[in-house]
């Protein structure tokens, strides 16, 4: 019996039908096909339902565990090794493969991020897939790049456009399938999934990996959120560049380096000279614009340094401050080489910046400390660097200086007295004296120019030589400059309340460059003019020729505008510098000073003469003269002879505190 | 039990004996008769309607089971064809069973307890299928391994090496595809 299929014995089974009742019978059996297929319908569609909701519900679960995976991973690698193992897993592919997406999105690059679910005869794919690179629409990671959004291909094998088809075919490798992880529009990463039997494209699937594509785009989004945030803490917001907080970082660790015997290190610190008069004449925004050009050459410098010197020195560039950038160089510095560093960086300034419409020339000082075995912390080396460019900046010229320990005292000191002098403006310890300016044909005091001393609590009176090239540096001659004026102008107040009616004395106010283009110089020589009363043209401000040097146009705008307001201008020292005649002829003074050293060497006919030339210029240029440092009587009857109109001198006063200089009697003839 | 078992019995019956029998069968059995391919019932309804049919033919219920296992195989593939084609061999689609089947059956029967084959190889080069369950139906087995080589046109022979019902802890059944 068996065997075959059947079984015996089939008349036990069967029943007999009443006669009569067939038609019923038949109609029955209809029904019951009917109901048994209605039956089976029912089945088969609860079925479908039963084994949809099963995989919904399972990739509702794996969406949710690389989800929960997404949110507390830190990094990308992590989450993705996860995820890939947890997709082939649930949806049985045999391998998954990760790529990341440069910026420019441009490729997709192979991380190393990879899960073999089932290892078989696949490691020879695998091998080449992990290193791979597809350009945008080359393959299937370039495809999905390109259309950022999922690619299946149900047989590689048939597939056109994909490039490891000999590996795959040696593999088995049949479906593949790749989607994108995406930031918002941007494709940040790819997974890409293969398995050796056929998979058919599924709705759902590729939903879900949609879905996942999007969480785990949050894990970069997350990373690059953080590196962002690293990134600003450790780089200046305008040019890109490191900042201090990184130098100290890097500093630190090659002073560690070196001192557990590795190579040594050298500091650069560099500063701008012309930046700060480009900000005051063209704005912060212009000045911030030449502060990015100078990062971009100083970077390029460095960069083709290195590419180009074969030199085993690291650098690191930085900005640390306003017009200040430090150089870092990493490795066996010698002092030559960190020297032809400097110069480098000075080269790459020399080409003119614009400014507008204007050239803006800047320069670079830079000071130079090499770490030596005495330093026990870097900040050490960075302060010493520090000094040695404070003591290039005091140059006239763009420097270089070198650090060494003496250098180091010697700007201590300097920067000693910097901070004193900040302190001595607040603290009052300023003064002013009169030195008396005299007509030299009438014998009378015509006006005193105002002379700045310090009466220093430990060192008694200091004489402006000490002081004024240290305050010109350093930026407080615009506050010490301010008070001058100020004290000068209430000072003339209070004597012209103490002459006779119609007679007026002026005084001689010397303006620092730096004070005479500050922008608002005109509006607060306006309220000091007002706050005191003076008469505008008993105000005479005394610049030397750099203030044109620096800025001429500027200079003649300030000139016009204080000749607009009635004050008188001079120019001081007049024979000492360039002594252009084109100043002279450009820019609108009143009065020229000769400087005391041709007074003093009158007897000498070379001194002499040009005496007398400068005399005979300013008299055919309209300008009045005032000789400074006369000392004898035939100085000054010489001078008188020739037409001078004004002298000033020990001969003629000293300069002495306000309470004597200006008990006088203006009736009296001082000569 | 799975409904569907039931179900393919019931197919079965009626493809050899006609509409009648099937009804007749459940009467003799004295069981309800009312089984959907998604309901689960008791593994009792199975041995009384087997034991039933092995008394109206008198046929042992081992060959009853055997019998059934061979026509269900035609019918399943009829129904789940997808199992099916992605195999070439008996032997292929046996081994599956653990791995592929197994799961697919969960998907609908959430805690299903599917008998767990343990597959080795003998050393004449026989494949040994190790089953273990409750319901001892290694025979139900034997008919599905034949059932499934003639759908593959192949010629198999069984013999049981070890069987549960004689005491065995397992049943372990050799299994020869000639050819």
């Amino acid at each position: 019996m068996p065997g075959g299929g059947a079984l015996g014995g089939v008349k036990h089974l069967q029943f007999t039908i009443p006669e009569g009742d067939e038609d019923r019978v038949l109609r029955l059996e209809r029904q019951l096909a009917r109901e048994r297929e209605a039956r089976l319908a029912a089945e088969a569609i609860a079925e479908k339902g039963l084994r949809d909701l099963y995989t919904s519900q399972q990739r509702l679960a794996l969406l949710q565990r690389i989800t929960e995976r997404a949110n507390s991973s830190d990094d990308f690698q992590t989450a993705a090794a996860y995820a890939l193992k947890d997709i082939c897993t649930e949806m049985e592919w045999d391998f998954g493969n990760s790529y990341v997406v440069p910026d420019d999105g441009s490729a997709a690059l192979a991380c190393d991020c990879w899960f073999l679910a089932s290892p078989d005869g696949l490691d020879p794919f695998v091998e080449v897939s992990r290193s791979i690179r597809f350009a945008a629409g080359i393959g299937l990671p370039g495809r999905v790049l390109t259309e950022t959004r999922a690619h299946w291909v149900q047989d590689v094998r048939e597939d056109t456009n994909f490039l490891r088809l000999a590996i795959a075919r040696e593999c088995g490798v049949v479906a593949g399938c790749a989607f994108p992880i995406m930031v918002g529009k941007q494709v940040v990463a790819i997974f890409e999934f293969f398995s050796r039997r056929t998979i058919t494209p599924d709705e759902g699937m590729v939903e879900t990996m949609a879905q996942i594509g999007i969480q785990l785009g949050r894990v970069v989004e997350r990373v690059r959120a953080r590196e962002a945030l690293l990134h600003d803490t450790l780089h200046d917001s305008l040019t890109g560049l490191p900042n201090r907080v990184l130098l100290a970082d890097r500093a630190t660790q090659a002073f560690e380096r070196r001192s557990t015997g590795g190579p040594g290190l050298a500091v650069l610190v560099i500063d701008l000279n012309g930046f700060k008069t480009i900000n005051d004449k063209h704005g912060h925004h212009l000045g911030d614009e030449v502060l990015v050009a100078v990062s971009r050459r100083f970077s390029a410098a460095l960069g083709s340094w290195q590419k180009e010197g074969g030199s085993e020195v690291e650098a690191l560039l930085a900005r640390t401050g306003g017009d200040e950038f430090v150089v870092l160089l990493a490795g066996t510095v010698e002092p030559t080489l960190a020297q032809h560093v400097a110069e480098l960086l000075q080269s790459a300034l020399d080409a003119p910046f614009r400014a507008g419409e204007e050239e803006a020339p800047i320069s670079a000082s830079i000071g130079i400390a090499l770490c030596a075995p005495a330093y026990g912390h870097v900040d050490q080396v960075i302060r010493d660097a520090d000094l040695a460019m404070y003591e290039a900046k005091s140059g006239d010229h763009a420097n270089i200086v070198m650090f060494t320990p003496s250098l180091g005292n010697r700007v201590r000191n300097r920067m000693a007295l910097e901070q004193e002098i900040r302190e001595a403006i607040s603290a009052r310890q300023f003064v002013l004296h009169y030195q008396p300016i005299v007509g030299l044909s009438s014998g009378q005091v015509s006006g005193f120019e105002a002379l700045v001393r310090w009466n220093h609590p430990l060192r008694g009176l200091i004489s402006p030589n000490e002081f004024i090239p240290i305050a010109e540096q350093n930026g407080s001659i615009v506050s010490l400059g301010e008070w001058v004026l100020q004290e000068a102008c209430a000072a003339l107040a209070r004597l012209h309340r103490t002459m006779p009616a119609g007679f007026l004395p002026s005084v001689a106010v010397n303006i620092a460059p730096v004070q005479f283009l500050q922008p608002d110089f005109i509006a607060q020589l306006r309220a000091v003019l007002r706050e005191t009363g003076v008469p505008p043209a008993c105000l005479k401000l005394e610049v030397t020729e750099g203030v044109a040097i620096i800025d001429s146009e500027r200079t003649r705008r300030t000139l016009e505008q204080c000749r607009d307001i009635g004050v008188r201008t001079g120019l001081d020292d007049f024979g000492t510098g360039y002594s252009s005649l084109s100043y002279l002829h450009s820019l609108p003074f009143d009065t020229l000073k000769i400087d005391r050293s041709f007074i003093a060497a009158m007897e000498r006919p070379k001194s002499l003469s040009i005496v007398r030339t400068i005399l005979d210029l300013s008299k055919k240029l309209g300008l009045s003269v005032v000789a400074e440092g006369i000392e004898t009587d035939r100085q000054s009857l010489s001078l008188a002879a020739w037409g001078c109109e004004f002298g000033q001198g020990y001969l003629l006063g000293r300069p002495e505190p306000e309470a004597t200089a200006f008990r006088f009697n203006p009736a009296r003839p001082i000569l | 039990m799975k409904g569907i078992i039931l179900n393919l019995l019931e197919e079965a019956v009626i493809a050899e004996f006609g509409d009648a029998a099937w009804p007749n069968l459940i009467d003799l059995a004295g069981v309800s008769g009312v089984y959907t391919s998604l309901g689960s019932y008791p593994d009792e309804d199975v041995y009384a309607l087997v034991r039933a049919a092995s008394e109206a033919l008198t046929t042992s219920q081992e060959e009853i089971l055997r019998w059934f296992g061979r026509r269900a195989i035609p019918l399943l593939a009829d129904r789940y064809g997808v199992f099916f084609e992605h195999h070439r061999t008996a032997r292929s689609l046996i081994l599956s069973l653990n791995e592929i089947i197994h799961p697919e059956v969960r998907k609908l029967y959430s805690g299903a307890g599917c008998p767990h084959f343990q597959f080795s190889d003998h050393a004449d080069g026989r494949l040994v299928i190790g089953y273990q369950s409750p319901r001892k139906m290694c025979q139900l087995m034997h008919g599905f391994v034949e059932g499934t080589s003639t759908y593959f046109a192949e010629t198999v022979e069984l013999e049981h090496l070890a069987c549960m019902q004689d005491g065995s802890p397992q049943c372990r059944v050799a299994v020869h595809w000639a050819g």
